[in-house]
């Protein structure tokens, strides 16, 4: 039966059209492929068929994440990621997780600046039951005072646990905050602690009701199943839903940065460490995958350059990573250094700029290039050995670049980069007036 | 399914074809870890086996990480107390000349006096960094008093003052004692037919010397009598990190099974008694859980939470009043029809993959467990009944020898800490900067 036979014969056995399935094409996802279904209300539906374990992995991408907050109410997203797991019109408080976990199914969720989504993974058999539950909290979840008291009291001690406690969570915090100005970057996706102290139900509702709906979301599904037999469950559970009106995002673009911003903040740390962020490129920009590689060159392993020249040669590190943020719109170039005890952040940041001065003039070598191709290539399969990790590539790609074969598509842009695209992406992007520069000293002066 | 393959000189091999991804993972284990470091000599096998990649049969440790990097590959070391175990991973079009380099770090390690140094000066730094992790703060402390005096007591990683001068000598002869033919239990999986993993491993046991396995003598550790409160004290703390606990299980105890299934239902799933009282009811701690550890002789059951400072007195007396509950009225028949079901069905994701398919004949092995102890966990879960299961946690959890080691400020949290602890046989504070 072709993917045109599979939607006449759901369609058919619906008792309305409303609830109509439409199939859009398939992509191809390395030797295999998606498929793409709409319902009529806007739900996106992209299923991927895998039998390597008998093992089904459900996830709902929604195309909201804290860029979409307002200053005053941040974090709103993020607490949806908890709020979600609660009481619905037709579930009591914690019966989702009961119902998940006598399934043996694994249940989550996360949020970022550009999205939020949700996942269980089940055994093959108990599909139906990520239908029936998914379906229901999107448009059903019950939002009154006691529940949004009672997580917002949890948010609060995973803010402490992530940010106020955690040296490199609170620094990574004022990164962001001192290099946006004006784009929600700005803020942390868990949102500021008196943000997050003053939500109220009304605030939850009206998010609710203008972002959780069909129109706004994508439902990834790989594993082992039926194509007909889901594409029938999920057009029967969510086909009656109706979709909503999404605001125009208001976002501004950040405007270039022109001077190197600091802060220095004192921490009960023992040693120094040191953040910076370069102005980056978006996701879907050309220079995206020249910078990743860049970044394998100069930070990841042990044979990077300033592995060598930071950890090795001078000891003056005990950690360092660098990596470029993977956002809808331009992000950052950030780097991460853990000084040693009695080392100085500005002899770090001098290595530094000297390694910058070198990738803006010499080309990388092929010997370096080939290296960090075959970093870049592991670790894209590592992260495809799973339905699990299948999903959660589809629906990242999908929903920051509206393609959900994007990481195949990464991979390929990956091998096609040349030195001179290193060069010329590096000259653009690591210029020390687009950087934001944070360091972190310890209280009492040091460790020793 | 998993072949299991008799290698020269008493090493076994686990196999398993897989062609998901074009990656294969190949592990080799040995059957004795850090518990064999010298006593004073904390963290020397670790220090060994970082070693292998600083230099071997004319390799140095740039020409290695070169290696590594360009056949797509990645090689991480685990050291336990009793298992160590080096794991690597690589594109499968490069599982050859991957193999390659192994045998030439196993057969012909340098240890250069140079590279040990520089190494225990990276590692000693590694160790100061440590105190920025609250959480592992914790655990050290729990660790070291439930286990004082027993190698599980002792840090894998080891201490400022047990690096302290170890020598290329003594890296050597740490090598030595673990890689040897009969001491190894190797698992291959992924993207190769298990003939053409069997000549890999084969190549990898050959590149050692001969040898057997040197016995495990770890001791049965001896329970800690009385409530002992350790408090880690750390400045500026808007949060607590407590891990409370003491003995836990044995795989070779007759009630194992039955206890890994009560402690499901205290705190080993989302919806478990712990995280129900103190996160879903109260919002007190973002996380709420439970675990048994495993290891050859009986390990640690814990509790772990991280609630506010203000709310980390209350949150101590919580989980004692839960325990007592637990160990005293056990759990209840329905609660032990839904963990079954959750056990029993979610084991489909402990086996997802050929990697961790081939892991649990590994750990079987490697850990003496019974066979069939992954194999036969589902049906075992099944046959366990309500009654093993509550007399499992009335003989092997004691609420009245217990540990509670708290991370936090002292001056704002330590007395009513100490006040919700109930009647203590003692209570210490120790500061997080202590080695």
């Amino acid at each position: 039966m072709n993917r045109e036979q599979i939607v006449t014969r759901v369609n058919a056995a619906l008792a309305s059209q409303a609830c109509a399935v439409t199939y859009l094409g398939s992509h191809v996802f390395g030797d295999t492929a998606v498929q793409r279904y709409r319902l009529t209300n806007g739900l996106q539906v992209l299923l991927l068929v895998d039998k390597s374990a008998p093992v089904v992995s459900y996830s709902t991408w929604f195309s909201v994440g804290s860029r979409h907050e307002t200053p005053g109410k941040t974090g709103l997203a993020h607490f949806f990621e908890h709020l979600m797991f609660n009481e619905t019109s037709n579930l009591g408080a914690g019966e989702f997780d009961r119902k998940l976990e006598e399934s043996g199914a694994e249940s989550n969720a996360a949020t970022w600046f550009d999205w939020t989504y949700y996942y269980e993974a089940l055994p093959k058999d108990r599909l139906g039951l990520a239908v029936k539950l998914e379906s229901d909290r999107m448009a059903h979840l019950v939002l009154r005072e006691p529940q949004v008291t009672s997580e917002r009291e949890v948010v609060t001690n995973e803010r402490r646990f992530r940010v106020e406690d955690d040296v490199e969570g609170s620094a990574n915090e004022e990164l962001y905050k001192l290099a946006f100005t004006v784009h929600p970057y700005h803020w942390p996706t868990i949102g500021w602690m008196k943000d997050i102290e003053a939500y109220t139900p009304e605030d939850c509702r009206e998010f609710y009701a203008t972002y959780y709906a069909p129109n706004n979301a994508t439902l990834v599904v790989v594993g082992d199943f039926s194509e007909p037999s889901l594409l029938e469950k999920i057009s029967k559970a969510y086909g009656a839903l109706t979709a909503a009106k999404i605001p125009h995002e208001d976002t501004h673009p950040e405007p270039p940065q022109t001077e190197e911003r600091r802060v220095v903040l004192s921490k009960p740390t023992p040693t120094e460490k040191l953040l910076i962020g370069y102005r980056g490129p978006a996701l879907g920009d050309v220079d995206h995958a020249p910078l990743s590689v860049l970044a394998e060159v100069l930070f990841a392993g042990r044979a990077s350059r300033l592995y060598r020249s930071l950890v090795v040669r001078d000891e003056t590190v005990t950690d360092l990573r660098g990596w470029v943020s993977t956002f809808r719109d331009p992000g950052l170039f950030e780097m991460y250094f853990t000084l040693r005890d009695g080392s100085d952040s500005r002899s770090v940041l001098a290595e530094l700029d000297a390694e910058i001065a070198r990738v803006a003039t010499a080309v990388v070598t092929d010997d370096e290039l080939e290296r960090a191709k075959a970093r870049l290539e592991l670790s894209t399969l590592q992260g495809l050995e799973t339905a699990s990790g299948k999903a959660e590539q589809i629906g990242f790609y999908e929903t920051v670049l509206g393609d959900p074969s994007g990481v195949h598509r990464r991979l390929e842009a990956i091998r096609r980069v040349t030195p001179s695209d290193v060069r010329t992406a590096a000259r653009k992007a690591l210029v020390p007036t687009s950087r934001t520069i944070v360091v972190v000293k310890p209280e009492s002066g040091g460790a020793s | 399914m998993t072949e299991r393959r008799e290698l020269p000189g008493g090493a076994t091999l686990y196999a398993l074809e897989s062609h998901a991804v074009p990656l294969v993972s190949i592990t080799i284990a040995t059957r004795t870890g850090c518990a064999l470091d010298p006593v004073g000599r904390d963290g020397l096998l670790r220090i060994a086996l970082r070693m292998l990649r600083r230099g071997a049969d004319g390799l140095s440790s740039a020409d290695i990480e070169d290696t590594i990097d360009r056949l797509g590959a990645e090689l991480a070391i685990d050291v336990g107390s009793s298992v160590t175990t080096l794991y690597g991973q690589v594109i499968s079009r490069n599982v050859d000349a991957f193999v390659s380099l192994l045998c030439r770090l196993l057969s012909s390690p340098t240890v250069d006096e140079a590279e040990l140094a520089r190494l225990l000066r990276e590692t000693r730094a590694e160790i100061l960094e440590a105190r920025d992790n609250d959480r592992s703060l914790a655990e050290r402390a729990f660790r070291r008093a439930v286990f004082a005096g027993h190698p599980y007591g002792r840090s894998s990683r080891g201490t400022q003052s047990t690096l302290e001068g170890i020598s290329r000598h003594e890296v050597a002869q740490s090598l030595a004692t673990h890689f040897v033919r009969g001491n190894l239990v190797l698992a291959v999986a992924g993207d190769v037919s298990v003939e053409r993993a069997a000549r890999l491993a084969e190549r990898i046991v050959m590149s050692v010397p001969q040898g057997s396995s040197t016995p495990d003598v770890t001791p049965e550790p001896a329970p800690v009598q009385g409530r002992r409160l350790v408090f880690v004290d750390k400045p500026d703390r808007s949060q607590t990190q407590i891990v409370i606990g003491g003995l836990g299980t044995s795989p070779h105890d007759a009630d194992h099974s039955a206890l890994l299934v009560g402690n499901a239902v205290f705190g080993g799933t989302f919806t478990a008694r712990l995280m129900k009282e103190v996160r879903s009811k109260r919002g007190w701690s973002y996380g709420a859980s439970s675990r048994l550890n495993i290891d050859r002789a009986r390990h640690s059951f814990s509790m772990w939470t991280f609630p506010g400072a203000t709310d980390a007195a209350p949150c101590v007396a919580l989980e004692l009043d839960l325990l007592q509950k637990w160990t005293q009225g056990g759990i209840t028949a329905r609660e032990h029809a839904f963990v079954s079901k959750y056990l029993v069905r979610s084991f489909a994701f402990d086996i997802d993959t050929a990697s961790k398919r081939v892991h649990q004949l590994l750990d079987e092995d490697v850990l003496g467990l019974m066979p069939g102890y992954y194999g036969d966990y589902t049906e075992r879960v099944l046959s366990t009944k309500l009654e093993e299961i509550n007399a499992a946690i009335q003989a092997r959890i004691s609420p009245r020898d217990l540990t509670i080691a708290v991370v936090g400020t002292a001056s704002t949290s330590f007395n009513a800490v100490r006040d919700a602890c109930g009647e203590l046989a003692s209570a210490t504070t120790v500061a997080f900067d202590a080695d």
